[in-house]
């Protein structure tokens, strides 16, 4: 119950990403009160790059930080820098080993939100100004980013339920998701069998798993993009970013809001209008709607 | 012209702006609109709002008789439920342009979205581009003209209307076919582009409804009625009621449609009792003059709540359902006991709006009889999702109910099996329904409460999205609730019980720290006083009663409500068999009812040591059986620990239980 943004600027460089992101989904806020999150993509860094969440209170803090520093040499990884901020623990590390295996024990030892070499997610309650002033999201420079407001129904009102998920195992990629997937739970005991781990009950950590086991395996985003289409039941439109690429996938029923917007420069595809209208405030634009169970990608220069 | 800077001036002060320039008759103009949604809802004067720019969710919506140009595109549902006027949009539209529109003009010059016309009665909706799938799903009536292309499912299950669409067709919806045209149509058609300024030249393909559908391809047959009694006193298998459902699915080949609600037995609010011998206590009227029964519901943004007498309501039941004489003697009996009375689905009827003083007006998924004019003379908007006699379902009218006057005031064709859609058209989720209620405040310009009316399935979740979404008030109902029309298997088996319900919704408000500022109104199977005070001690705010108040208005609980020849006159729209009906004496009869439920709260509440019933609390109650132990977290008496006390009057209590 939600509403999604994204936006991808088609040449190379240091895009207003977070700021952009921020209006985007200030405009659609009413959406989805509850949190709010962003999956910003920027330089491509040495180390790879986490980021945890980690209870605020500084005595539980320390202890969840200390475990995170445990778990992490006992896979040979080194952390090279860290910073505490808002709820998340954010860290580089030297690591160049087995990362599904890594990551999945890491899953279950400590709340892993981000895992990439360029994507880093931010998520926590509240609205996307709120985490401005905490995380200074409107300061992120990259190519693209999507991001996303909740208005939790089922799930409780919990950082580590918040959008955007990255896809467990796999890194730099990451999704936000409107709608209901109502094949859930047959969905993921098909992955559960193949040693998945699921961390909330949130049916769209189950369509960032799907992805990325898909693109794990070596599909294009475009295909993946289509079999999701046809595998997934229920009412959705989501947006999924990978290091390169930004893409959307709307369910047979067009139930779910989304409308997009491109010129020349970049895409910017939102639940609603008034978001992309934020971006051109005073101006009318060619927005247009995706069909019902359609799906497009597209990619920044390289 | 009186330009509004939408840049600087947030929609609800802008839109009252715009009714202040109705009412002088000044053109609007609205600049740096950039997709905000719900510009110009509610407006009921003839002017013409230009919007420079493009429109978000429900421009123009809930409004008679203006016009709306949108140079751009607008969003979803746009001319939502207009009864007359027009928009013009000047680029794309969003999904359902033209939901539920009772007789406007409604022209997108480009493209418009999914669902187009969805559930409109009149009027027409003309596209200058091409259409997303399902354009005219559900529509009962108007016409629809397409002059692009098509996409899939044009016309899925229509009732009746006229779609033509000019390019390709991708596929035709159920039970529709393709007719030629009638003399004259063109002409219309292209008198109408005319006016519009629409080019085109081309044929058109007629889209209409193939009929196959429209009725249930064997009635009912008429059965020697098995009253309510029969089917809910014995608890075997193979009782008569059984026997007959058996019998009759044999005859019809489906599944069996009834009235009333579930009959099996279910842990309810004869299975907790008050910790305090209340039965020992006996007050006279007198005695009882201090004891607070006023029960105000829908304050919490600042609209008019609702005063009531005492935290009793009426239950929604439809002009459609029951006749236009039992709505009457319902208002007048609210209005002799100061509650309130609800229109259910279906339109309010004059009558029913001059008797009754609080009158809530409810929205269904059909937006049948729904229109602005009555939301602006309500006292509550209640936005149906679902009852508790079947969660998850739309309304269901038999034929026989689906009269010329009940037809007109609906909307809808004449003498069809009206089966109401199951969902809104425009709230697919939480996320819609936060602009829905929106523009509901918007049309209403706040000063009425908002409630949402819910059959009890997840509640723990639901009543957490009403809370969020910015609803005044709850109305929750249980398993027990009942119906004019249902499928039997629903009715006994989908949802959960009353009892259930109450609880998870307090517990899911509670889990949330939602405080008391959303008002809960339980329903579903409330016979007293004596229930509406558990009911209260439970956590609610108020309740409403419907199968009681139509038993005290003469039902003899036959169950035939459905079949439309009710022997009481009641669930009929036959003219002879209302005349059966007497108004003046079935509403003193609800009247009274009605002040013995007052009679017995004020005294169970004195019986328990308090002055004002919203003080009844858990601490009062106990369960009688595990199963309401387990439901509701009460102690069970047998391991109460007060039950030692006998001054406490538990043996009492306990002799009976036992
Ligand atoms: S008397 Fe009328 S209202 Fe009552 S159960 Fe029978 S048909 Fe229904």
């Amino acid at each position: 119950m939600c509403g999604i943004a994204g936006v991808l600027y088609k040449q190379a460089g240091n895009h207003d990403i977070g700021k952009t992101l921020i209006d985007m989904l200030d405009g659609c806020q009413h959406r989805g009160p509850d949190s709010t999150g962003f999956a910003l993509y920027g330089e491509d860094k040495d180390l790879l790059q986490l980021r945890f969440i980690v209870p605020t209170e500084e005595t539980a803090r320390n202890l969840a930080q200390e475990n995170i520093a445990t778990l992490l040499a006992r896979h040979g990884a080194t952390i090279k820098s860290e910073q505490s901020v808002g709820c998340s623990y954010q860290i580089a590390v030297d690591f160049d080993g087995d990362l599904l295996a890594f990551t999945r024990d890491v899953e279950d030892h400590a709340k892993l939100v981000s895992v990439g070499h360029t994507l880093d997610i931010i998520k926590d309650d509240g609205t996307a100004h709120e985490l401005d002033a905490i995380y200074h999201v409107g300061e992120v420079r990259g190519t693209h980013g999507i991001g996303h407001v909740r208005l939790a129904t089922e799930s409780a009102v919990r950082p580590e339920a918040a959008h955007p998920f990255w896809a467990t195992g796999f890194e730099d990629i990451a999704i936000v998701h409107n709608g209901q997937i109502t094949n859930y739970w047959k969905m993921r005991r098909r992955l559960e069998r193949r040693k998945f781990a699921f961390h909330t009950d949130n049916d769209s950590e189950l369509v960032a798993v799907y992805l990325a086991d898909k693109l794990a395996q070596g599909e294009t985003l475009d295909s993946v993009l289509e079999t999701a289409i046809a595998d997934l039941d229920g009412t959705f439109s989501f947006l999924v970013s990978t290091p390169t690429q930004i893409g959307y996938a709307k369910d047979n029923l067009a139930a779910k809001p989304m409308v997009l917007f491109e010129t020349d420069d970049m895409i910017a595809i939102a639940s609603e209008e008034v978001s992309l209208n934020r971006l051109f405030p005073g101006q009318s634009i060619n927005s247009s709607e995706p069909a019902p169970g359609t799906f497009h990608t597209w990619s920044r220069s390289i | 012209m009186v330009t509004i800077d939408l840049s600087r001036t947030d929609i609800t002060t802008a839109n009252t702006r715009i009714r202040d320039c109705g009412r002088d008759r000044q053109d609007v103009e609205i600049i740096n609109p950039d997709a905000r949604h719900n510009i110009g809802v509610g407006l009921v004067e003839p002017i013409t709002v230009r919007v420079r720019g493009s429109a978000g969710y429900f421009c123009g919506g809930l409004s008679d008789s203006a016009h709306y140009e949108i140079e751009h595109n607008a969003g979803w549902a746009v001319g939502d439920n207009i009864y007359s006027g027009s928009v013009v949009v000047g680029g794309n539209a969003g999904a359902i342009a033209g939901v539920a529109i009772r007789g406007a003009e409604i022209v997108v010059r480009g493209n418009m979205g999914s669902r187009a016309g969805q559930v409109m009665k009149a009027g027409t909706l003309c596209c200058g581009g091409n259409a997303a799938f399902m354009a005219g799903y559900m529509m009962y009536g108007g016409r629809i003209i397409v002059l692009g292309d098509a996409a899939a499912k044009v016309g899925q299950d229509m009732s009746a209307g006229e779609i033509f669409v000019g390019g390709k067709i991708e596929s035709l919806g159920n039970d529709t076919m393709i007719v030629d045209m009638e003399p004259g149509e063109r002409d219309d058609i292209m008198a109408f582009l005319e006016r519009y300024k629409l080019n085109y030249k081309g044929d058109f393909t007629k889209i209409i409804n193939a009929g196959k559908k429209l009725r249930y391809a064997n009635q009912e047959p008429r059965a020697r009625p098995q009253p309510f009694f029969v089917s809910s006193n014995s608890n075997n298998y193979w009782n008569p009621k059984v026997q007959e459902d058996i019998w009759i699915k044999g005859e019809v080949g489906r599944y069996r449609i009834r009235g009333y609600g579930a009959s099996k037995p279910v842990p309810h609010l004869n299975d907790i009792a008050f910790v305090k011998d209340v039965t020992a206590v006996h007050y006279k009227p007198e005695d009882l003059k201090d004891i607070n029964l006023k029960t105000t519901i829908g304050g919490r943004y600042g609209a008019k709540p609702l005063s009531l007498s005492m935290p009793v309501m009426i239950a929604p039941m439809s002009f459609g359902a029951l006749s236009r004489s039992v709505k009457i003697a319902l208002a007048r009996a609210s209005r002799l006991s100061g509650i309130s009375e609800n229109t259910g689905e279906g339109g309010m009827l004059d009558e029913a709006r001059a008797e009754a003083d609080q009158l809530i007006f409810q929205c269904l998924s059909g937006r049948l009889g729904w229109n602005v004019k009555d939301m602006q003379r309500a006292d509550a908007i209640e936005i149906y999702i679902s009852q508790g006699a079947k969660p998850g379902l739309g309304g269901q009218l038999m034929a026989k109910k689906v009269t010329p006057e009940l037809a007109a005031i609906r909307g809808i064709p004449v003498g069809i099996d009206l089966r109401s859609p199951s969902r809104h058209p425009d709230v697919l989720g939480a996320d819609d329904l936060v602009i829905k209620v929106q523009e509901f405040r918007e049309a209403t310009m706040h000063k009425v409460p908002l409630g949402i009316k819910m059959g009890a399935g997840r509640v723990n979740d639901d009543i957490k999205i009403a809370y969020k979404d910015g609803f005044d008030f709850v109305e929750l109902d249980g398993l027990q609730g009942s119906t004019g029309a249902a499928s039997t298997e629903v009715l006994e088996n989908v949802g959960i019980p009353t009892l259930s319900a109450v609880q998870e919704a307090v517990d899911g408000l509670k889990e949330i720290n939602a405080g008391d500022d959303m008002d809960l109104v339980m329903m579903g199977g409330i016979k007293d006083g004596v229930d509406v005070v558990k009911m209260l001690a439970l956590g609610a705010d108020c309740t409403s009663v419907g199968t009681s108040a139509i038993i005290a208005g003469g039902c003899i609980a036959c169950m035939q409500c459905h079949v439309g020849t009710c022997p009481v006159g009641i669930a009929t729209q036959d003219k002879v068999h209302e005349a059966r009906y007497d108004i003046d004496l079935q509403s003193q009869n609800i009247h009274r009812y009605f002040e013995s439920l007052r009679w017995q709260i004020a005294s169970i509440t004195k019986a328990l040591g308090y002055d004002d019933v919203h003080r009844v609390n858990r601490d009062d109650l106990v369960a009688l059986t595990p199963e309401a132990a387990d439901i509701t977290g009460l102690p069970l008496l047998s391991e109460h620990p007060a039950l030692h006390k006998p001054e406490l009057g538990l043996e009492v209590l306990n002799r009976k239980a036992g």
